[in-house]
């Protein structure tokens, strides 16, 4: 999770234009939008300038003023603190509640936030994640730059779906279904970054673990399709088709991450993957 | 935080607490008494991991800040590179935290982690394959929380030391040159 929409400020810095911010916004604090890890981590919001730009994740650099504040002290509960309307829906605005005057100068404002604005952050991440994974851009600069904000929450819901699809289109062995498909899927990810690591690639394990999740989103779609519909034929265009728009979403994040002379063996297990998940829906009656 | 408390100290924050122990407690019940009630081993699963899952994002989003004062997270620089970041409090209002409330943040986490252990450890004795997948899904989850948050307190009495140490220094040397411009 990089605060890849705001400029990160060292602690001395901050200090000053907690100051500035301070005596003009009389005392609230208005922190900068941060990105998210879920379920496993999330990224809290940093305390740094919004700095504004023509592409998307950036913030508007004229901060809407803060909601009134309320008590600063460190039991806070769920307040709903509403997000100002003029920004982005994919970046998320947490303002803490006051400024803690701390010793070292920068209130950390992620530890005094909200907790709907943890939750809101957390989804929002989710959603854009989801996105940039699966509806991929061609004329994206840095593909594998893109994921940075890994989260591993999407990736649980789109496995135990997978998992709980297939299980529900099997008329028996339902408990073998659904745990053959959560341990195919879980320890495939994990090995297949562990092949690229091993390949002398350039990935974070979590990043690609978040990312093998996501492009499991076509197949989950597939999956459900091929439960309502009971068409062998039908079944395999749908497979196919989801399958192939999975390994292309895979396609730019793994080749970016190896020498290009082992582009295809850092591909082709993931498509490897991909197909005998494809086999399962397929096969399950 | 009551001005009018009895002498022995309270929960400062009782919802917080509750939320703290309930998703954990109802993971470890859910997973315990389902064998009772429940053939699937599916329903059982999903249910427990989710329960897991939410407790992780609990306790690290919300009871850690609240209770403890800490917080991590793990960040991809622009370089590419993995970082593990620590936030806390500073050491005035860490100190102002409810005794009570760390003490029960941190004694449910290792609980919860031993006793997943020893569930772990039924279900590896009847070799129940499926059964151990949950236990250590939701071990692992466990485990990651306690590491990161130890590291996090370490992290933070670290910089509490350089922090005084810095403010030493800088007055001993405003001292000394006041000292020098007097004579």
């Amino acid at each position: 999770m990089s605060h890849n929409d705001t400029i990160p400020l060292y602690q001395s810095s901050q200090s000053d234009i907690d100051e500035i911010e301070n005596m003009m916004n009389g005392g609230g604090f208005q922190s900068g939008p941060g990105t998210v890890l879920p379920a496993r981590p999330p990224s809290p919001t940093r305390p740094s300038i919004p700095v504004s730009s023509s592409s998307s994740p950036f913030v508007q650099s004229n901060l809407p003023p803060p909601p009134p504040s309320s008590s600063s002290s460190a039991s806070q509960k769920v307040t709903p603190v509403p997000a100002p309307p003029s920004l982005p829906p994919s970046v998320n605005f947490g303002s803490s509640e006051g400024s803690k005057t701390t010793g070292f100068g920068s209130p950390p404002n992620t530890l005094t936030e909200p907790v709907w604005d943890t939750v809101k952050r957390d989804l929002c991440r989710i959603v854009s994640n989801l996105k940039l994974v699966v509806f991929p851009n061609p004329n994206r600069e840095d593909p594998g730059k893109a994921l940075r904000d890994w989260d591993l929450w999407g990736p649980f819901f789109f496995i135990v779906f997978l998992g709980l699809t297939l299980s529900w289109s099997a008329s028996v062995k339902k408990s073998e279904v659904f745990a053959v498909a959560f341990a195919l899927l879980a320890a495939g990810a994990v090995i297949l970054t562990l092949n690229v690591l091993l390949l002398g690639g350039h990935i974070i394990f979590f990043q690609s673990l978040s990312l093998l999740g996501y492009c499991l989103f076509p197949l989950d779609v597939g999956a459900v399709i091929c439960m309502l519909k009971d068409n062998v034929i039908l079944k395999m265009i749908v497979v196919t088709v989801t399958l192939a728009w999975s390994s292309w979403a895979a396609y730019p994040f793994m080749s970016a991450a190896v020498n290009p002379r082992r582009k295809a063996l850092a591909l082709y297990p993931v498509f490897l993957m991909y197909v005998s998940v494809g086999f399962l829906i397929i096969a399950i009656d | 935080m009551d001005p009018s408390q009895a002498p022995v100290e309270n929960y400062a924050n009782p919802n917080t607490c509750l939320f703290h122990v309930l998703f954990k407690g109802a993971a470890l019940a859910f997973y315990i008494l389902s064998a009772l009630f429940f053939n699937s081993f599916v329903i059982i699963f999903v249910v427990t991991v989710l329960l897991a899952a939410l407790d992780f994002w609990v306790v690290k989003n919300v009871s850690g800040r609240i209770l403890v004062g800490l917080r991590w997270w793990n960040e991809i620089n622009d370089l590419g590179e993995s970082v593990w970041k620590f936030e806390s409090l500073d050491q005035e209002s860490l100190a102002r935290m409810n005794k009570k409330d760390s003490w029960l943040f941190w004694w449910t986490l290792y609980l919860a982690a031993a006793a997943w252990l020893i569930l772990g450890a039924f279900s590896l004795i009847r070799f129940q394959a499926d059964y151990l997948l949950v236990v250590g899904v939701c071990l692992s989850l466990n485990v990651a929380n306690i590491i990161g948050f130890t590291k996090c307190k370490k992290d933070a009495k670290k910089q509490f030391q350089q922090f005084a140490s810095q403010t030493i220094a800088s007055r001993f040397q405003s001292t000394v040159q006041s000292a020098f411009t007097l004579v």
